[in-house]
């Protein structure tokens, strides 16, 4: 209960203090997720029906992907070099729920986006979605996961090596990884690769949530991305408690 | 000092790892009782932030014990965070907050309920006068009223301890006594204060204790009449030298504490001389000005801040050491009762 209590009004701190550049991180959400949409649109001309699902699912999963593995740590890299995150750290507060308290601020603020991004996709590419009744469980667990690698790295890295990291993961995101085409266009050792990492298994699952009828959630994947999951909070954790 | 003693710090020491491996903490140890206001003075790079990081748990020391109501604060930094509350020396950012909000929403981070930290909120605000500013966008308030705001933030619900790191800067003279006031309350209500300071002046009258930290040790740990004790009864004399002309050699019924420096590198010189010889003194200060080899002397009662200075700055010379970067910062306060003389 307290917990609950002291994770709402640190996230509450947290929007407020945000609450200036609001509007325009809601407007830069919802414009990634549908430029991300109509842009493979162009790159690929008119696809097949079944990458056009692959296109539209694609989107929601790149946003919420990059809430916590870009937009977390950048906010954590920014409170660190203004020094406000050290003096949350001598608050009596659990450590995970900074963690908690900053996934629940955006993933509010990427809502929007992500709504969004699935009627673009919808509409761009004429597809019919079949929504899975557990599709916000799987949200979560994707956000989560993210979220606790990006608040992981922007804690334990220097806020500058941060700030080019999570860069650098927007473009392997989007060009590298198979959340909006499938596997087998990648190289062998790369389709490997990501057996093992947690994105591929987060897309398969928001594409499984919302195109049930298509698409199925691989068990295997769903245990690669819970222990991602698990591994990553208490990673999170971990160097939450870091002392010097 | 006490026994019951709220925090206990027995031999803590702290090395920074890295390429300059700098030795914070060296076997620094201190009692803070409940009621008292214990003073931590020191050079800028002391030690002293680094002490108060390893008492709220962000900084792990390499040896020694932490204390707080019995807890292990090094084993159980958590239950340390419930005990203690701090204000950091740096300003807590709180863009997007006013200071009311941000006093409030911390008091009930801390765990109050809601109309009591509406009530503390409110004292706090009209004690420090506040008021016009108390509902003002963050971004628009002065340093100093940022500074009293995070000083509410940390007082809204006191921890067991209360540290507070250099808690007058930017404030203006009004409110900074408001604040002192305050300080004092936070002790005689029970907490345990430990207060980093620079305003050597200004802390003299509220501390209990002091403890003088030089390079990571302690180097005096006393009542602030205790350490006055070698130089009661002295005066203190500051000459203010001419630039360009050589400066004067001191009388003998005068016990040098700085000297200016080579080549008059330094345009002030700092002694000290008994009562007795005041009236020598300023007559032989007076030739001084006339002669035009000094700008202005003042004559002061011998205060805490020259204990402080004699204390770490004469090390400093007596080793070689540039003195006038080793001087203590200290608040340039219109010192009141001073007698000042200068070219007519």
């Amino acid at each position: 209960m307290t917990a609950v209590r002291q994770t709402l009004l640190l996230a509450q701190w947290q929007f407020r203090r945000q609450s200036q550049a609001l509007p325009l991180v809601i407007v830069v959400q919802v414009f990634l997720s549908i430029a991300t949409v109509l842009g493979y649109g162009l790159l690929i001309g008119n696809p097949t029906p079944e990458f056009a699902l692959y296109l539209a699912t694609g989107a929601p999963t790149i946003t919420l992907i990059s809430v916590g593995l870009i937009m977390t740590p950048q906010v954590v890299a920014q409170s660190k070099t203004e020094g406000s995150l050290d003096w949350m750290r001598t608050l009596p507060v659990p450590r995970p729920l900074f963690l908690f308290s900053d996934l629940l601020v955006w993933s509010l603020l990427a809502l929007p986006g992500m709504v969004l991004g699935v009627v673009a996709g919808v509409l761009r590419f004429h597809v019919t979605l079949s929504i899975a009744p557990w599709i916000v469980a799987a949200a979560l667990l994707v956000s989560v996961t993210s979220a606790a690698v990006g608040e992981a790295m922007a804690t334990l890295l220097p806020p500058a090596v941060a700030q080019i990291i999570t860069q650098m993961l927007v473009f392997i995101v989007l060009l590298f990884t198979p959340v909006s085409f499938p596997a087998d266009r990648l190289p062998g050792w790369l389709a490997t690769a990501h057996e093992y990492l947690p994105v591929e298994p987060m897309a398969q699952l928001i594409r499984a949530g919302l195109a049930q009828d298509h698409f199925s959630m691989p068990g295997r994947a769903l245990v690669v991305l819970i222990l991602w999951c698990v591994a990553s909070v208490l990673g999170a954790v971990a160097a939450l408690r870091h002392r010097q | 000092m006490t026994a019951v003693s709220t925090l206990t710090i027995r031999d803590l020491s702290k090395r920074y790892r890295g390429r300059s491996g700098v030795q914070a903490n060296d076997g620094i140890s201190l009692d803070v009782a409940p009621g008292s206001v214990v003073g931590l003075l020191g050079h800028n790079g002391a030690g002293k932030t680094t002490l108060v990081n390893q008492v709220v748990g962000l900084v792990r020391p390499d040896a020694g014990t932490i204390r707080i109501d019995g807890v292990d604060a090094i084993a159980q930094p958590h239950l340390a965070r419930k005990l203690v509350s701090i204000q950091a020396q740096s300003n807590v950012p709180i863009t997007g907050l006013s200071p009311r909000l941000a006093i409030e929403l911390v008091g009930r981070i801390r765990g109050a309920a809601r109309g009591d930290v509406t009530r503390r909120t409110e004292y706090l605000i009209d004690a420090l006068d506040l008021g016009p500013w108390a509902d003002t966008p963050a971004e628009k308030v002065s340093g100093g009223i940022a500074r009293l705001t995070a000083f509410a933030m940390t007082a809204v619900v006191p921890g067991h301890v209360v540290v507070l790191d250099e808690p007058t800067n930017d404030v203006d003279p009004v409110r900074r006594r408001l604040l002192w006031e305050q300080i004092r309350i936070l002790a005689d209500d029970g907490a345990a204060l430990l207060l980093v300071t620079h305003n050597v002046r200004e802390a003299e009258r509220v501390v209990d204790h002091l403890v003088v930290l030089d390079v990571g040790k302690v180097l005096a740990a006393d009542t602030p009449a205790g350490l006055a004790e070698p130089l009661r009864g002295a005066l203190t004399v500051e000459l203010d030298l001419t630039p360009g002309a050589a400066a004067p050699a001191w009388p003998s019924i005068v016990t040098p504490v700085a000297d200016a420096g080579p080549g008059g590198s330094r345009l002030r010189a700092t002694g000290t001389v008994r009562p007795e010889d005041a009236a020598d003194l300023v007559r032989w200060a007076q030739e001084q000005v006339n002669a035009r080899r000094i700008e202005r002397y003042a004559l002061t009662p011998a205060s805490l801040e020259d204990v402080y200075i004699r204390l770490t700055g004469l090390e400093q010379t007596a080793d070689g050491a540039d003195e006038g970067t080793a001087r203590p910062q200290v608040a340039a306060d219109p010192e009141t009762g001073s007698t000042t003389g200068g070219a007519a």
